[in-house]
């Protein structure tokens, strides 16, 4: 067998024999923990993630929807004054 | 057993496809020392080896009931490890730019014993010499694939295939016989 040859017959001897004893049936194992739990904890998370948003998203959109409101009212009331003062002046 | 109870690659993959847990138990054991095989080359770690060929199933026993054509369960399988492969890679690169190691970090060798041939060693260097997508390509003409076979993995044409796959050889031979020498 010519040296190239060999040297890949060993790296697979090799690499096979780190797989450990039961190693087919450890897998199966970690296939089913991972169908099942880690999705409804992935949904979880993601509908945790959106309601968050929403809440901030909300609280502030009221609070700057106040803020301007009260502006506009200030503003107006400051139009309202002025417009008085013309007409007591006229 | 005779011939005909044998079941053939396609049926296997079509019960497991229906869940049965047997089926998928046969098509582990018969791969997982190919994979391994396939995974050493192209990482060159002995220490990742369970840990990635362990990925590789549980990613296919998760996407198993979507393969649509169960005849094409090897070219689909090896292609599913290479970027598992190339995946780990990337991301063991990425660690290393944002978590310093100290010099005698870098580079480190394989564990004291863990390999135990000059020929392996000799080729365990020059593999890591080339790029990893070139690992994987000779890792596949190892296992026997053919090149229609390779460029359906890959995804890419026989041409393309077999242009890369003369470049590879050709670097991995100069490395491997200059390592020997």
């Amino acid at each position: 067998m010519k040296t190239e040859e060999l040297a890949w017959k060993r790296l697979h001897e090799h690499a096979a024999a780190q797989l450990s004893p039961g190693f087919a049936d450890r897998v199966l194992r970690k296939a089913r923990e991972a169908s099942s739990p880690l999705l409804v904890s992935h949904f979880a998370m993601c509908a945790a993630t959106a309601a968050l948003c929403l809440v901030a998203v909300a609280l502030y959109n009221a609070g700057s929807s106040s803020d301007e409101a009260a502006q506009s009212l200030a503003g107006w009331s400051e139009i309202a004054a002025q417009a008085g003062d013309l007409e007591s002046g006229q | 057993m005779d011939e005909s109870s044998t079941p053939t690659l396609g049926e296997r993959v079509r019960r497991a496809q229906r869940g049965d847990e047997a089926a998928l138990r046969e098509l582990i054991v018969s791969y997982q020392h190919r994979i391994a095989g396939f995974t050493y080359a192209i990482t060159g770690r002995s220490d990742s080896v369970e840990d990635i060929v362990q990925m590789v199933f549980v990613k296919m026993a998760r996407a198993i009931e979507r393969l649509k054509a169960p005849e094409q369960f090897e070219s689909w399988l090896f292609r599913l490890a290479r970027n598992t492969c190339i995946d780990y890679l990337r991301r063991q690169r990425l660690r290393k730019m944002f978590v310093p190691f100290a010099p005698e970090h870098e580079n480190v060798a394989e564990p004291e014993g863990a390999v135990d041939a000059e020929e392996l060693d000799a080729l365990r260097h020059a593999l890591a010499q080339l790029r990893p997508k070139d690992r994987a390509l000779i890792a596949l003409v190892q296992e026997g694939r053919s090149h229609a076979e390779i460029a359906d993995t890959l995804r890419t044409s026989v041409a393309a295939v077999k242009a890369r796959l003369h470049r590879a050889r050709e670097q991995l031979r100069q490395f491997y016989y200059s390592d020997e020498n």
